[in-house]
């Protein structure tokens, strides 16, 4: 089984995509030191959508931001695609996102002065990669922005601008796309188009998504939903529905109290 | 609303940094050259010392007025169109177009009082210094004493005060004039056409500048050294015009240079094009210092330098008087050429810190910091450039003028060694500024950059 601790090897035989291995993070200095990642492992294999909750504090930004390699773990490691995300320096590890990640944000941090499709090609211009227009074009229409190609962001609605960003990581085809509260910003209408597209994105074009989010409804169009509380992983869900993701959501708590007192003894 | 104007100033100096430099420093050139006419005013001086005191406050001290408004009123609507998505948020929950206006028309009368009176030392300091150069070179008797008395500290703090709110107007209500709805559209780009009025202010100045120049190689030739009380002042009047058109100067060049930049700059070279393009009317800012320092520092050098050129050709020894022009000469370019500086600098730091959030989005879409700089580094080429091209055709409404009317030439032998010297300092200074502060805002983490 995918997604428990201890690393251990996913029994399908699908690839991995991404694999936490004893991942901590602390803050501060020893004194005041706040744990936000408390060694965490899991394996997702690829072509899966997990979403990640938890409540607020949890960890579940800086597990992001650890896999995704915006942060670096204070102990432990990240591999993606089985590559092992290395590099000392901020330019390393950009060449390796470049290659291995996409990212969604909550403010979809579009370019304010690029185009829809400019924006769509800048990682592959920045990667020195050859720009394929005509997949790009595609890969909006299939987002439903083909007549939008030559607007700006400021334009657009904020669904629109969210399809604008799936679809700047999806032309780049990376190992894993990490999706931070990506419908956090937007109306009920263009949150349901927006998770539809991301289950199209694994569906479809076979890529792997993890979503962090605090909203049950969302999680419920992932494959598997995972629980954070305390930096620790404390559950995980697979085929989730919204009512039962909020039903563990109020027991979380409780779990997390259960966990507390088995340390003690 | 005052009394958020002085909370927000209070708790936000750091955003106020630039237009109180700005104004520090204008009130302290004003006061500095108004305290001649102070010192005119003492019992005593020589009715002839009287006259060079009191023209070179008018000459010199005139054209500082004309800058520091031209610089205090860009640098505050810089940091007027920085605040839009505050100014928007204030309009959602309820404020009206004339309270905000109020509101940054108070900060910024604040921000004059405070600058403007700690720029007091400064300028009696500065002022003791000119004087006292006038002293030496014998222009003003030994036995005159300086001044620094009323008419000093009351230009100096009427005119910064009453630049600095007029600008705030002017920017508060270009501010306001958008629609809560689209104000937060308005604070990432913005429509790239200037006013009509816009335009037409750079046409009489542009217009000013030919007046002169035409009116020195006519009503001027043969009149000596009076040919540079016409033609002196047309390379700024010049300059100011190019400076207003900045936005659609930088949309021309943008368009020939397109196609070269992105070809040798890859990604950066497109992005830079891109924010060239887009971003028009915040680049003209920057580009603004960049024509006045090389439009007047050049135009004036080579106009001394010919001067000098026609002396020495005649074998003769320069005059009282003809030394007397050549020290304000050199006074107005050096005084022109800090405050320009310090402009360039102030402009480019506010600008380029407030791209924090921009950089990190360049660096989340997977920009290395590299290519995030030569983004910078090639905005700042295409600035230069440009701002060196117009600065050098205004400078020749001057130096072509002044040398025909006086040489019979078109140039001076030394203008080219000036030109270089210009730039290069315009260079220089330009990508200090902006790539040295870009490197320091970048070391921020690209997720918390963004998250601000």
């Amino acid at each position: 089984m995918a997604g428990t601790r201890g690393g251990s090897t996913a029994q399908h035989r699908t690839a991995e995509a991404l694999r936490l291995f004893a991942v901590s993070k602390t803050y501060g200095e020893a004194s005041t030191q706040v744990t936000a990642l408390d060694n965490v492992s899991l394996t997702l294999p690829s072509g899966t959508f997990t979403a990640v909750m938890g409540p607020s504090g949890s960890g579940k930004s800086t597990l992001l931001q650890c896999a995704a390699g915006l942060d670096r773990p204070t102990r432990g490691h990240v591999l993606v695609a089985g590559a092992e995300m290395t590099g000392d320096d901020e330019t390393a590890l950009t060449k390796f996102r470049r290659e291995h990640v996409g990212f969604i944000f909550q403010h979809f941090n579009l370019l304010p002065t690029l185009t829809v499709l400019q924006n769509v090609m800048l990682p592959m211009r920045l990667a020195r990669r050859k720009v394929d227009r005509a997949y790009c074009e595609t890969i909006l229409q299939r987002v439903g922005l083909s007549g939008r190609l030559d607007h700006l962001p400021a334009e657009l609605s904020g669904g629109q601008q969210q399809r604008v960003a799936i679809a700047r990581t999806l032309v780049s085809r990376p190992s894993v796309i990490f999706a931070d509260e990506p419908t956090g910003a937007l109306d009920t209408r263009s949150a349901r188009e927006v998770l539809a597209l991301l289950q199209e994105a694994v569906r479809t074009f076979g890529q792997t998504v993890v979503m962090v989010t605090h909203d049950p409804v969302a999680a419920s169009y992932a494959d598997a939903v995972l629980f954070l509380a305390d930096g620790r992983i404390v559950g995980r869900m697979t085929h989730p529905t919204a009512e039962a993701v909020a039903e563990r959501m109020t027991h979380l708590g409780d779990a997390v109290a259960e966990r507390h007192a088995i340390a003690v003894v | 609303m005052f009394a958020l104007a002085l909370r927000s100033l209070r708790r936000r100096a750091g955003a106020f940094t630039a237009t109180f430099l700005a104004i520090f420093l204008g009130a302290a050139i004003l006061m500095a050259f108004a305290s001649l006419l102070d010192t005119s005013l003492g019992k005593g001086v020589p009715s002839a010392n009287r006259e060079t005191l009191v023209t070179m406050a008018n000459v010199v001290g005139g054209w500082g007025l004309l800058i520091v408004i031209f610089a205090v009123a860009s640098t505050l609507t810089l940091s007027v169109r920085q605040r839009g998505t505050e100014l928007a948020l204030l309009k959602s929950i309820g404020a009206t177009p004339a309270q905000i206006r109020r509101m940054i028309v108070g900060e910024s009368a604040v921000v004059a009082v405070i600058a403007a009176a700690s720029a007091i030392p400064l300028a009696l300091l500065a002022g003791h210094g000119l004087f006292a150069m006038l002293v030496d070179t014998h222009q003003i008797a030994p036995n005159v004493e300086y001044t620094f008395g009323p008419i000093a500290i009351s230009m100096g703090l009427g005119i910064t005060f009453v630049a600095a709110t007029a600008a705030a107007m002017l920017a508060a209500r270009r501010a306001t004039r958008v629609r809560a709805a689209e104000a937060m559209i308005e604070a990432t780009t913005e429509p790239g056409r200037m006013t009509k009025k816009r335009i037409a202010t750079a046409c009489v100045f542009l217009a000013l500048g030919v007046y002169l120049a035409v009116l020195t190689v006519t009503a001027m030739r043969g009149k000596a050294t009076d040919a540079m009380s016409t033609a002196g002042s047309a390379d700024g009047l010049a300059a100011i015009g190019f400076a207003l058109l900045g936005p659609a100067l930088i949309r021309k060049v943008i368009a020939i240079a397109a196609v070269p930049l992105e070809r040798l700059g890859g990604a950066s070279g497109h992005l830079a094009v891109e924010n060239l393009r887009r971003r028009s009317d915040q680049m003209a800012t920057a580009l603004m210092p960049i024509i006045l320092f090389t439009g007047i520092s050049i135009g004036t050098l080579c106009m001394q330098s010919t001067e000098n050129a026609v002396t020495a050709a005649a074998g003769v020894a320069k005059t009282a008087d003809q030394k007397n022009i050549e020290t304000l000469n050199l006074v107005v370019i050096a005084m022109i050429a800090l405050f320009a500086a310090i402009m360039l600098i102030n402009t480019l730091v506010a600008a380029t810190t407030h791209r924090r959030r921009e950089f990190g989005q360049q660096r989340l879409a997977g920009a290395t910091p590299v290519q995030v700089l030569r983004v910078v580094a090639l905005e700042s080429t295409v600035l230069t450039a440009t701002g060196v091209l117009f600065g050098a055709a205004a400078s020749l409404f001057t130096s072509i003028a002044y040398s025909s009317a006086r040489a019979d030439t078109l140039l001076p032998d030394s203008g080219v060694g000036i030109f270089l010297g210009m730039v290069a300092l315009a260079v220089v200074l330009t990508f200090t500024a902006s790539i040295g502060t870009a490197r320091r805002t970048i070391r921020t983490p690209a997720i918390d950059a963004v998250a601000a």
